[in-house]
């Protein structure tokens, strides 16, 4: 390369990138608080707070999951308090763990599974509740609060819950009913699975009539044996945490396992998809919202559970991300406002979960120092 | 003349390797105008303009027509903040290492110093060590850090230190400065020294000689080094991870979350952009060039 | 003192590394050696680091392990060299198969009009600077079932009258090498049309006037003295290769198991650093003394990065 023609490269580099910048605009416009109704850049009227709050900080850093807080909640957010929104994403509680686990990043507000939080209470990263200040949760379904991951909820509210099932194309396989099922050998080669450790091992454990927490090694062995023979004949055609519905929807998969609002999209996508809760049990899920220690705008992050999670803004999650909402005043707001997506909601098992599959469900828990063996084991199945 | 130039084996293998290298991005193009909202399989160009209307997953009716999934990206603010994050990024870092960059090549180049040998051997490290053993390594580190100057310096709320766009611009200089004096040194090793001593002779001082004489001619590497770094801290993924805060999300970042979990077209509409925009820099190169030569 | 530096040549060469320095030492070194201690130490049961001096991470990546059948106090279990050598395999695989198809490009461009070699070259580079991940994701839509390739030659069989299954590309360690050649192969491209642009034709001209057919110049003359563009190429295509664990993730469905893969599940999802940091350094050491052999045959090829 010349270097007339390295200098004009850079040159010209330099002005693209100016000009992008400068018509990148500035993030979103933080209007004051004036008087009348604030409206989303999607044509969404804001609702005024039910439980307004006191907010003297400019900013609040939220640390979440991928594509899980409907867009016109965080513009309302913004436009009702005046607060900056910073948000950074995971796709995985892992990485969220390293990341607080090191320290050094300052966040408000984290996204934890239930089986993490036990482990971050555990390591002090997490900090405790002033309810007081929650009047929120007087609105949410008891049957979603006081888990044994954190009893009373000191640290934890619930954000969705969900379910990992089977879930499989009606229009190609005949219907599994259990987890056992899943090794019949008309099955081979048809099938997605998820990408999850935990859950994987725990099915198999399932199977065989074991806990999915177990620590036992000897137990771990036969789970790891049976998982084999799934693997050995390429069963499982492909592992998927990140978007599973999009093997079966394009047909490299006629079944699988699979979460809640997978499934769900899938069929709405291709009606012939169903989930089915296996007969020994699916296994239950809870994301709640949580407040690392050391939050730097706490009195932002109190405002935000309060606001984003009342039920006349919560009820967004039914239209733009299905799963089961913790909510009593979202469910009863959109059964009032909403009625088509609300009986979307109520009428389907996917998310409006049966009784019996929630009782006889599994939930996962950190399993300490007997990770390893798990891991162990997935590494040993995968590398053929 | 050359006879091997023509032969037409050599001409098919070239035109089916930039096959190869093109078939994948005329896709990414092709379904950036995708007519289906979970871009799994292509169904077609979305037919109408006007109000929103969707039968199913499919689009059928948009106020952008066809451009739909660009209408949606340019209304999306978080890619507006990482593209800027990513661009700053890149420019700051490419300044600083390309600086001292240029200044280590120098120094190994031409001086003898104790810990010669040891900047030498440093200088390989980022090339041999896996980005997620750097990424992990650095952030630890920062964290460390941080929670002692904090604590020791008593900052809270926002004064405090923490990860954020000037860590990831720290961590993209280390990983782009091997990068770059490797380069320059090379561009001095087949350097000709009269040019400087002639200078010298003449009366200028080391600053001057080096300003005027010796940057001129080693400018191409130094450029050279510093393209090498930019383009590597445009892409670079696994560190930035670790070491990015609040609001420093960088475009590979965004893009990787997004391919995770909803795959809509408007991804592809974003690397359709990204492409236009490299491919205009290069026409209009090419047509500066063409202007200049005659 | 301003006196002093300038008579003194060593301080002068101190002075203009030391930015360069830090960075290296503050950022690359401390880290490392971090790495290194974690590597000894052991994992307590929330994912922490016991620090201490076992060597037992090691011997477990080995193959030594004491998680046997049969309760045997040891026993060996080859998992964990079986991934290190696929990761080897692969790499050497994609190394390869990235300089066949580097070559005969390299070479058109490196032949051609002055005028048209820089386009040529862009080109090259323009798929580089769009977004790394998007490019494998490209890949899937090609490779699936009903994807691209297999409806183009669905559509062909049709034409022509011939049964035709859809293959199952995706999801394979052959999707994974794909991916892996794809993404390296512009660098293989550049460092060799580097080292091929600096012959001149005047050599050419000599080898013809001295009655060497094509093939024969090719063999003593272009190909020598093109290697230490092959060798730089080498380095920026087998190390990497090593160590990437995306590509293996999205086109292997997260059945292809790379020592990329295995470090990154160590740090995230089985939460023991300590087996991270002893597979870590086992990568480098491993990728170091693959270079070091190399480069003692073929050169270093520093010379060709000169610009």
């Amino acid at each position: 390369m010349s270097k007339k023609m390295l200098f004009q490269l850079l040159a010209l580099l330099a002005v693209f990138s100016l000009v992008l910048t400068a018509c990148g605009g500035g993030g979103t416009k933080v209007a004051p608080t004036e008087a009348g109704p604030k409206v989303t850049s999607s044509g969404f009227t804001c609702p005024e707070p039910q439980y307004p709050m006191e907010v003297t900080s400019k900013e609040i850093n939220i640390f979440v999951w991928t594509e899980y807080i409907p867009a016109d909640a965080i513009e309302c957010f913004e436009l009702v308090y005046g607060v900056k929104v910073n948000r950074d994403e995971y796709s995985a509680n892992e990485e969220m763990y390293a990341k607080l686990k090191a320290g050094g990043a300052s966040y408000d507000l984290v996204q934890p599974t239930d089986y993490i939080v036990s482990l971050m209470i555990r390591e002090n990263l997490l900090q405790e509740l002033d309810h007081s200040k929650l009047p929120v949760l007087d609105t949410f379904d008891p049957n979603y609060l006081n888990f044994s991951f954190d009893p009373g909820n000191k640290y934890t509210i619930p954000y969705q819950a969900g379910t990992d099932a089977i879930v499989y194309n009606s229009d190609k396989v005949t219907a599994p009913t259990s987890w056992a099922d899943l090794w019949k050998p008309e099955y081979a080669g048809r099938m997605v699975f998820l990408d999850d450790s935990r859950a994987v091992i725990g099915l198999t454990l399932l199977t065989l009539g074991y806990d999915v927490n177990t620590k036992d090694a000897a137990q771990l062995d036969e789970a790891k044996a049976k998982l084999k023979e799934l693997t050995d004949n390429n069963a499982i055609k492909l592992f998927d945490s990140d978007s599973p519905k999009t093997a079966l929807i394009a047909g490299d998969v006629d079944l699988g396992m699979t979460w809640t609002g997978e499934a769900f999209l899938a069929q709405q996508e291709n009606p012939a998809i169903k989930y089915v809760y296996p007969a020994e049990g699916a296994i239950l899920w809870q994301d709640n919202y949580a407040i690392p220690a050391g939050a730097p705008h706490l009195d932002a992050a109190y405002a935000w559970l309060n606001y984003t999670m009342q039920g006349n803004l919560f009820w967004l999650m039914l239209r733009d991300f299905p799963y089961s909402n913790p909510s009593k005043a979202a469910l009863e707001y959109a059964k009032a406002n909403q009625p088509d997506i609300y009986n979307a909601y109520f009428n389907s098992p996917i998310t409006n979960m049966p009784s019996e599959a929630i009782a006889a469900g599994h939930r996962i828990d950190d399993v300490g120092e007997a990770l390893p063996l798990y891991d162990q084991i997935w590494t040993e199945i995968k590398g053929q | 003349m050359n006879p091997h130039r023509r032969h037409p084996f050599i001409r098919v293998a070239t035109f089916l390797v930039y096959f190869f290298l093109y078939a994948p991005i005329i896709i990414l193009v092709l379904y950036s105008f995708n007519a289906s909202r979970t871009n799994v399989l292509f169904e077609g160009f979305i037919p109408s303009f006007g109000p929103l209307q969707t039968d199913g997953s499919l689009v059928t009716q948009s106020p952008c027509g066809p451009f739909h999934w660009f209408c949606e990206l340019s209304r999306n603010q978080e890619v507006g903040l990482a593209a800027r994050n990513t661009l700053t990024i890149a420019f700051v870092s490419t300044l600083i290492s390309t600086v001292i960059g240029t200044m280590a090549a120098l120094a190994i180049q031409r001086y003898n110093f104790r810990l010669k040998s040891f900047s030498q051997l440093s200088l390989y490290i980022p090339i041999v060590i896996p980005e997620i053993v750097m990424g992990i390594g650095i952030l630890t580190l920062f964290s460390q850090l941080f929670g002692i100057i904090n604590g020791a310096l008593g900052l809270a709320g926002d004064a405090r230190l923490s990860l954020g766009l000037g860590t990831v611009i720290v961590s993209h200089i280390a990983f782009s400065v091997p990068f770059v004096t490797l380069v320059v040194q090379a561009r001095l090793a087949g350097f000709d020294k009269s040019f400087e001593e002639a200078a010298m002779d003449l009366g200028a001082n080391e600053l001057v000689t080096f300003w005027r004489v010796t940057l001129p001619m080693i400018l191409p590497g130094v450029l050279s080094g510093g393209l090498l770094a930019f383009t590597l801290s445009l892409d670079d993924f696994v560190i930035t991870f670790f070491t990015t805060g609040p609001g420093a999300t960088t475009l590979p970042i965004y893009v990787y979350g997004l391919l995770r979990r909803i795959i809509t077209p408007q991804v592809n509409a974003l690397s359709t952009v990204w492409i236009l925009i490299v491919l205009s820099v290069v026409i209009l190169l090419q047509r500066l060039q063409s202007r200049e030569a005659k | 003192m301003l006196k002093r530096l300038r008579e003194n040549k060593s301080a002068q060469g101190t002075l203009l590394v030391t930015p360069t320095l830090i960075w290296m030492i503050g950022l690359l070194i401390i880290p490392l050696i971090l790495t290194a201690v974690i590597s000894f130490g052991t994992r307590n049961a929330d994912g922490g680091v016991i620090y201490g001096f076992s060597l037992h991470n090691y011997a477990r990546l080995i193959g030594f392990t004491n998680d046997c059948p049969d309760g045997q106090a040891s026993c060996f279990d080859s998992l964990y060299a079986n991934i290190l050598w696929r990761s080897l395999t692969l790499a050497f695989n994609t190394t390869i198969l990235v300089i066949l198809l580097a070559y005969p490009l390299a070479y058109y461009v490196a032949r051609a009009q002055p005028k048209r070699r820089n386009t040529l070259l862009m080109l090259v580079l323009v798929p580089l600077w769009t977004n790394f991940v998007i490019r494998v994701y490209a890949w899937m839509m090609l490779l699936r079932e009903q994807g691209v390739i297999n409806s183009v030659l669905g559509w062909i069989a049709s034409r022509f009258g011939i049964p035709f299954s859809p293959l199952q590309m995706l999801y394979t360690p052959g999707a994974v090498l794909v991916g892996m050649v794809y993404e390296f192969l512009p660098f293989m491209i550049l460092p060799i049309f580097t080292s091929l642009e600096k012959i001149e034709n005047a050599l050419y001209e000599a080898a013809a006037d001295l009655g060497a057919n094509p093939f024969r110049t090719f063999l003593r003359v272009t190909l020598p003295l093109s290697m230490p563009g092959v060798v730089a190429g080498t380095i920026l295509v087998f190390i990497p290769v090593m160590g990437t664990f995306i590509v293996s993730d999205i086109l292997g469905g997260r059945q292809v198991i790379l020592v990329g893969n295995l470090i990154q599940r160590q740090f995230l999802d089985a939460r023991d650093p300590t087996f991270g940091s002893a597979a870590s350094l086992i990568l480098m050491i491993m990728t170091l003394i693959v270079t070091y052999f190399y480069t003692r045959k073929f050169g270093f090829g520093e010379e060709i990065i000169a610009v």
